[in-house]
């Protein structure tokens, strides 16, 4: 095999063509195709009867039954609220800068200290008066993940993001502030 | 009258014996295909989802029953209708058991009901000639529906039936040549008497099976459907319960050839292995014998409908050029080989 | 003779006597390239070329060879025959160390902190510092001014001061009210006002988050609205007043977030006032007038050429923010009319008196373009105080009103539209708000309103008050489907006699 690489190589740099059969040998078992058409009706034979006796199927009945993703795996967006339930946003745009499909969009606001009931001070003073994530546009990377300072934008687990309209799909700050337990 | 009544029942059990097993084969092709590809298949309607070709079938009671603008109405709704028509017509000349025995009716003592709607000394022609219908439904849709695909489709379905007819053909008289009758109970008598066909002529069976499968369009052979080379075929212009029609008589079809076969070369309705032990042991009267026979013609009929979606959901479709040189450059060649094989057979027995 | 001969960085150039390394390095264009990133100047904390120098922050130290230690460029004086190297090791490292100190007690937020992307702490730490920090004891947190309101335009947040103190000369020295000043010492040295009862009270605070290296002094009209790294920067005029401070502008898509001075030493050195940097408001303004007042197509209508020609005499009023050559075409076209059709033609402008309002860049004339009128040889309409016409006999059919975003046009105009002058037809042109429109339509004169474009939607040129014309030119981007639909002066009344064809 590399040999003929080998070759090839050297055949181009001396500018010549080469042609190189790729086709097997093809002996009479196979040309009479019976042998291989056999052998294919035993292999779905024996799945036809795994199934028909021991119900196995490699398919799920998928509402009853869910698969579970990997922890890593990476669904619908969700915004993670401390023990208040006030989000940790900070409304810094880092995730809205980072995002390649350009589907995050902040509205930032003061927190002041008047509506600031829980008195984080400097450690919040900065929050999202709006923050909506376009899900028809996003691509999962999850990158706002990573550039996020205060682990506050997260991808759940949760990939049923089918929706009936186009406006469902615009996640704002309260859908994003929703309980998700772990990664749901 | 009582000749006229039995055969109006005989029909009417034939007729309904083939359309009540239609959803069970629809059924079965759906989960056996899916089990086999280690899905679970319709499990919703029912039990076992066993329904749920029921619920199929309202949904295409209920669907808007279109016809295309520029389609020839006529021939159009003609397709159909005798896509159904032919093959169970072709049932009619398949004896499924030897008689029914009657004492007291109709003036005589004894009464013989055959199991055969016609009995008729040239039965196989019978079939040959409704089976070879089954090409006009094709060309009817195809041309009718004023689509290039439909067209296009009834064209790869035309030549495929014909092709493959040929060989079809030829296998049927090497086996007639071996019976030396065209009377259907004859044949089976004889395989009754000696042995079944396919171990007299192997290849025939062969030969017939895989036309069978042609003649059919079953997959491997359904070139005249195509879904990506021509959306449909044939009956791409068809919904609703046009659509079903189309889609029943392709399993009854089925049902037809392996009829065909096990009668041909399976000893039609001659009893399984083991019946005949159990007749004998319990001195069963010839009703309970015709049953007999009746349900072993059932079990062989079923066994190779399970062959036919065994193959379907193994085998990928040939391609055009493969397909007519199978049925050309060898099937053709092969089955006359076969029947100057089977003459001087027939000539040393 | 003695010769003044400097080497900084291996540039050989001569000096004036008293120029600083760091002028001189300035001068000759001295870069450095640091981790893939040209710093264009020689880094500095408390030096700003509009301030006195502090010599404070030891950022700009640079190594002179025979010195023995690393001097300050910023205040050191160049001397014959010094041998000077910005960007040596020994520099690094010191300049490393600075860092360290200065980020002991910095909080790192640039998350939140609005400076971040424009932050000289970032970036020099960025290129020399640290990436790590061997402090463990817990920052330094002012508890009382973490986020205080020094204004209503800067909110002072302590905890990210670096102690550069160019706010404090800033006040000291340009605006002179001296209303910061920094209390206590070392540790617990705090930036404070210098009367805590009152709030900041100079017009030039933006000046103060400008200048302020890092995020303690926060604009509060740009906090938290966009971060910097979006916005893109184009170069224009101020128009809030006869001065023409040269500005950037900062925007994103079709929306302008903030006007930032730009040096001119001539006009306004490095500074702006608080109202001219707050004056973008009114373009983007909800009220402002985008369409026809008749139609809905914003090309010029039938009616106005229609006007012109039944029309017996010509009045044009011109408002002092139209661009000079805005004027120029209307002087244009008030010739043609009058060549053209033989009838009385005239053009005057309303505008105000003109004067300082302090030491440093504040104008009463809350207008662009006054003297740019008056070098067209354009006449007042009326004088404020007296309200005597200079023209007082005439009538006028057809009256034009040409103005821009800086007038608002009185009820005192138009009643003297309408009793003194006859007049029979209004056609107004320019940036209009929606009041304004209420107050034309009230008018039965008033025949149509054509919507024109601010300063930065268009070409052209201003001459300030002290008789300097600078251009300005169209930002594209802000060229919205609004505002393209709306066509220029210009475009208007150059074509307005070949319409018909």
């Amino acid at each position: 095999m590399n040999m003929n690489m080998n070759m090839n190589m050297n055949m181009n740099m001396n500018n010549t063509k080469t042609i190189i059969n790729v086709s097997r040998k093809i002996g009479l078992k196979e040309k009479i195709y019976l042998y291989a058409l056999i052998q294919g009706l035993f292999i779905t034979l024996k799945w036809f009867l795994r199934g028909f006796f021991l119900g196995k199927s490699n398919t799920i009945s998928y509402p009853e039954e869910k698969r579970n993703y990997s922890n890593r795996f990476r669904g619908m967006h969700f915004i993670s609220v401390d023990e208040n339930k006030v989000e940790n946003c900070t409304s810094c745009y880092l995730c809205q800068t980072v995002c390649p499909a350009k589907c995050i969009t902040i509205i930032a606001e003061e927190r002041y200290r008047d509506n600031d009931p829980f008195h984080y001070g400097v450690r919040k003073e900065k929050k999202p008066k709006s923050f909506t994530v376009d899900a028809l546009r996003c691509c999962f990377c999850g990158m706002c993940e990573e550039a996020c300072p205060k682990d506050a934008i997260k991808l759940s687990r949760n990939y049923e993001l089918a929706v009936q309209t186009r406006a469902e799909a615009l996640y704002d700050l309260k859908h994003l502030t929703r309980e998700v337990i772990g990664r749901g | 009258m009582i000749e006229i009544a039995s055969t109006i029942a005989k029909i009417i059990f034939i007729f309904f014996l083939c359309l009540s097993s239609l959803p069970l084969c629809v059924w079965f092709e759906r989960r056996g295909s899916a089990w086999i590809q280690g899905r679970k298949g319709p499990n919703r309607v029912g039990p076992f989802g066993l329904i749920q070709p029921v619920a199929d079938a309202i949904k295409f009671f209920f669907k808007e029953s279109f016809i295309p603008t520029n389609a020839d109405k006529v021939l159009y709704l003609l397709a159909p209708l005798l896509a159904l028509a032919a093959p169970v017509a072709a049932m009619i000349s398949i004896p499924f058991g030897s008689y029914l025995l009657f004492e007291n009716l109709g003036g005589n003592d004894q009464y013989k009901i055959p199991l055969q709607i016609v009995q008729s000394d040239s039965g196989i022609l019978f079939v040959l000639a409704f089976a070879g219908l089954e090409i006009y439904p094709l060309i009817l849709a195809g041309r009718a529906s004023n689509n290039k695909y439909s067209i296009l489709g009834a064209l790869r379905g035309c030549s495929q039936l014909i092709s493959y007819e040929i060989a079809m053909g030829l296998s049927i008289l090497s086996m007639v040549v071996i019976y030396s009758t065209f009377e259907m109970n004859a044949m089976i008598s004889y395989q009754q008497n000696h042995l079944w066909g396919v171990f007299i002529n192997p290849i025939g069976a062969l030969i017939f099976w895989v036309a069978g499968f042609a003649e059919t369009n079953r997959l491997p052979f359904d070139l005249a459907e195509g879904d990506s080379e021509i959306v449909a075929g044939y009956h791409l212009e068809y919904g609703a319960m046009k659509f079903a029609l189309f889609f029943m008589s392709e399993y009854v079809a089925m049902m037809m050839v392996s009829a065909f076969l096990v009668t041909l070369f399976f000893g039609g309705y001659a009893l399984l292995p083991g019946m005949n032990f159990c007749i004998q042991y319990f001195s069963a009267t010839q009703n309970t014998i015709a049953i007999f026979q009746f349900l072993s013609l059932f079990l062989k009929v079923a066994f190779f409908m399970f062959i036919f979606i065994w193959v379907r959901w193994t085998l990928p479709r040939f391609r055009f050029d493969q397909l007519m040189h199978l049925g050309w450059n060898i099937l053709f060649p092969l089955s006359i080989i076969n029947l100057l094989l089977m003459i001087v057979l027939g000539y040393l027995i | 003779m003695s010769s003044n001969n400097i080497t900084i960085d291996g540039i050989n150039t001569t000096f004036t006597p008293g120029e600083t390394i760091m002028q001189i390095s300035r001068r000759i264009g001295i870069t450095k390239e640091v981790d893939h990133k040209i710093d264009p100047q020689i880094s500095r904390f408390c030096f700003h070329p509009g301030l006195s120098i502090a010599g404070t922050c030891r950022m700009c130290t640079v190594e002179v060879e025979n010195a023995p230690k690393l001097v300050t460029s910023c205040s050191t004086a160049a001397v014959d025959g010094m041998v000077v190297h910005t960007n040596s090791e020994r520099v690094k490292k010191s300049r490393a160390g600075v860092m360290e100190f200065l980020l002991l007690n910095h909080p790192l937020d640039c998350p939140v902190c609005d400076q971040s992307g424009e932050c000289s702490l970032q970036e020099y730490n960025f290129q020399y510092g640290p990436a790590t920090s061997n402090f463990c004891d817990p920052k330094r947190v002012y508890e009382n001014s973490t986020t205080k309101r020094l204004s209503k335009h800067i909110t002072l947040n302590m905890n990210r001061c670096i102690h550069c103190e160019r706010c404090v000369r800033f006040s000291s020295e340009i605006t002179q009210t001296n209303d910061l000043l920094m209390l206590n010492r070392g540790w617990k040295k705090e930036l404070t006002l210098t009367d805590d009862t009152l709030t900041l009270i100079s017009d030039y605070q933006g000046c103060l988050a400008d200048i302020c290296p890092v995020g303690a002094l926060t604009f509060n009209d740009f906090r938290f609205k966009k971060r910097v790294w979006f916005l893109s920067k184009q170069n224009s005029i101020c128009d809030q007043c006869s001065k023409g401070c040269n500005i950037e502008v900062h925007y994103e898509d079709d929306v302008v977030y903030r006007y930032i001075p730009r040096y001119n030493k001539d006009v306004n050195n490095y500074w702006m006032c608080d109202s001219g940097r707050l004056s973008y408001h009114k373009r983007q303004a909800e009220d402002r007038i985008y369409t026809n007042s008749n139609s809905n197509s914003n090309s010029n209508s039938k009616s106005l050429s229609n006007a012109i020609l039944n029309s017996n005499s010509l009045l044009i009023i011109l408002a002092t923010d139209t661009s000079n050559e805005e004027a120029k075409t209307l002087i244009d076209f008030k010739n043609t009319y009058s060549y053209r059709l033989g009838k009385t033609a005239d053009c005057y402008y309303i505008g105000s008196e003109d004067s300082k309002l302090d030491h440093l860049l504040k104008m009463k004339d809350q207008t662009p373009n006054t003297r740019g009128l008056l070098n067209l040889n354009i006449s007042q309409l009326y004088n404020s105080n007296s309200n005597s016409n200079s023209n007082s006999n005439s009538n006028y059919d057809l009256v034009i009103l040409v103005k821009n975003l800086q007038t608002t046009i009185d009820q005192h105009l138009l009643s003297m539209l309408e009793y003194k002058f006859q007049c029979k037809e209004l056609f107004a042109f320019g940036v209009f708000k929606s009041d304004e429109l209420k107050l034309l339509q009230s008018y039965s004169f008033f025949k149509e309103l054509i919507p024109g474009r601010t300063t930065l939607e268009k070409n052209g040129s201003y001459t300030n008050c002290d008789n300097i014309t600078q251009t300005f030119k169209k930002i594209d981007a802000l060229e919205n489907d609004k505002i393209k639909a709306i066509p220029t002066i210009e475009e208007i009344f150059t074509r307005i006699f070949y319409q018909d064809n």
